[in-house]
């Protein structure tokens, strides 16, 4: 049985996070597996199969739920790998696979039917109630994660046309594009968040120490320059720093982390079944911090309580500090 | 987060920095070795979680220090060794730091990302081997019982001494004038 109440999905980027985020009052956790098949292809992070069986072990044990994400685009020629880790993460007892690949979602949908639900990734940009009727009506899919695009009204109205569960971003890292759609690593560095599992990968990185402060490289592209002292991001070109027009500044998009807590009994109001903690690259200090946080939210707003307080409890969490709720408060309408 | 911030920054005090000569002078580099090794045979994943990195050279230099050391984090075949402060271009990868940041980011007790993106520590060359290394460490869930082979009571022991010695030792770094006396 899935509840009625509001699920709060957590990050695991290793064996470690999972257990913290579990302890910390997660309903379920998502996690890959440690290659390109899932989006957060960092090195270092992610499962491999007998850490995920174990991984599931633990969270069954305690009541929560584990869901595996294969949600980068098959490649032409090695879709074999994407299906292998779907079969994988169904014989270590995953409850769920979160897939955008048509590939991936049809080999679940024919060979796993009944052992495993499917949850559509954010990363198939479905917002439309006609984009998720065709998925869930072809391969069965049960939940939708939802485009970071559309305001609470938008959720509302889909809800009300959608016979499937909706899963939304509450806090943690935000895309500028819609997912699934954005070229801006592919452009700089030849590899993707989409097919490589990576947006800005590593290995493109570098951080160039001069006497006038730290330059934030991406294949060469000076990305952001920070005076000695000052905090400093990770450069993914989406949030870089540039000179144009004679001045320099954020032109794609400020520095900015997602932070919804305000926003969770809109939420609850507009049907979303499972809110969802962005960040499987964090520290397990970090994720159960912001666990602890939403679960106190979240059984708040259950039982008919106010969650305003929740914006500044976590606002020390956030990515330099400055949060917005993105656009599911579409201010500049 | 201020006083967080300042508690993680602090050097250690002028008095410690001036034995540092004293400290390259003893064994470190084999001991240290023995050590990574032991934890190797105890605890192989973790260095699996590394992956290719494993064999990459590593400088890590504390700056409070007068010494640093090249680390090479191979499983059983790890290899630590004191080096010269010049000696960094002779590492693919660089990371710099006040000694207390650089051992809260083993015991867990400090997130590397937080550490690098506010300042506090530094890093160069392969960032892909640094990203690596951060998420090994981060799952190890190492304690200082773990580097030299303890369990049970003894290791609960242990571990309380080590970290409850170092997080005074950072409050009284913090505390100590800043920067004063260090050494040229």
């Amino acid at each position: 049985m899935w509840p009625q109440r509001m699920e709060l999905v957590c990050p695991a980027g290793t064996p470690a996070t999972l257990r913290a985020a579990v302890q910390a009052g997660a309903d379920a956790v998502y996690c890959g597996f440690r290659d390109d098949t899932n989006a957060r292809n960092f090195p270092g992070l992610n499962f491999s199969v007998p850490e995920l069986a174990e991984g599931v072990r633990f969270a069954h044990g305690l009541g929560a739920k584990v869901l595996v994400a294969i949600n980068t685009f098959a490649r032409v020629g090695e879709v074999d790998r994407w299906r292998r880790a779907a079969d994988a993460a169904v014989e270590c007892g995953a409850d769920a696979i979160i897939a955008c690949d048509v590939a991936v979602l049809d080999h679940v949908a024919r060979n796993h039917s009944g052992r495993v639900r499917l949850h559509l990734s954010v990363q198939a940009a479905a917002g439309t109630p006609e984009a998720i009727g065709f998925y869930a009506r072809t391969f069965g899919v049960r939940r939708v994660v939802i485009p970071r695009v559309l305001s609470v009204q938008e959720i509302a109205a889909l809800n009300r046309a959608i016979d499937v569960e909706t899963e939304a971003f509450v806090f943690g890292g935000l895309c500028v594009m819609i997912e699934g759609r954005c070229y801006l690593s592919s452009y700089a560095t030849g590899r993707s968040p989409n097919l490589n599992g990576v947006c800005s990968p590593p290995e493109e990185v570098s951080y160039d120490e001069d006497a006038d402060g730290m330059a934030a490289r991406l294949s060469g592209f000076t990305i952001d320059r920070y005076r000695p002292g000052e905090p400093a991001g990770y450069p993914t070109l989406c949030k870089g720093r540039f000179a144009a027009g004679g001045k320099a500044s954020y032109l794609f998009e400020e520095p900015v982390s997602l932070n919804a807590g305000s926003l969770i009994a809109g939420f609850k109001a507009a049907g979303v079944t499972a809110l969802k903690i962005e960040g499987r690259q964090r520290g397990k200090g970090y994720v159960a911090e912001v666990v602890r946080a939403f679960r106190s939210a979240v059984d708040a707003v259950e039982a008919g309580g106010d969650a305003v307080e929740i914006d500044r409890l976590l606002a020390a969490q956030s990515e330099g500090g400055r949060q917005t709720a993105g656009a599911y408060r579409k201010t500049w309408r | 987060m201020v006083a967080h911030a300042q508690t993680m920054n602090a050097e250690l005090p002028a008095f410690v920095r001036r034995l540092s000569p004293a400290f390259a002078a003893l064994p470190l580099g084999p001991a240290l070795t023995l050590s990574l090794r032991a934890l190797a045979r105890r605890r192989p994943a973790v260095f699996e979680r590394l992956g290719e990195f494993r064999r990459e050279r590593y400088f890590i230099d504390p700056v409070d220090l007068g010494f640093a050391f090249t680390v090479v984090p191979d499983g059983e075949r790890a290899q630590v060794s004191v080096a010269r402060k010049g000696e960094a271009a002779t590492c693919a990868i660089v990371i710099r730091g006040p000694l207390l940041a650089l051992l809260a980011l083993l015991d867990g007790s400090r997130d590397g990302d937080a550490l690098f993106f506010n300042r506090i520590i530094a890093i160069g060359g392969r960032t892909e081997a640094v990203v690596a290394l951060r998420n090994a460490i981060e799952d190890a869930e190492l304690t200082p019982a773990d580097f030299v082979g303890l369990d049970g009571p003894l290791a609960r022991l242990a571990d309380a001494g080590v970290l409850g010695g170092l997080d005074m030792a950072r409050r009284l770094a913090a505390a100590a004038p800043a920067r004063a006396g260090r050494e040229p």
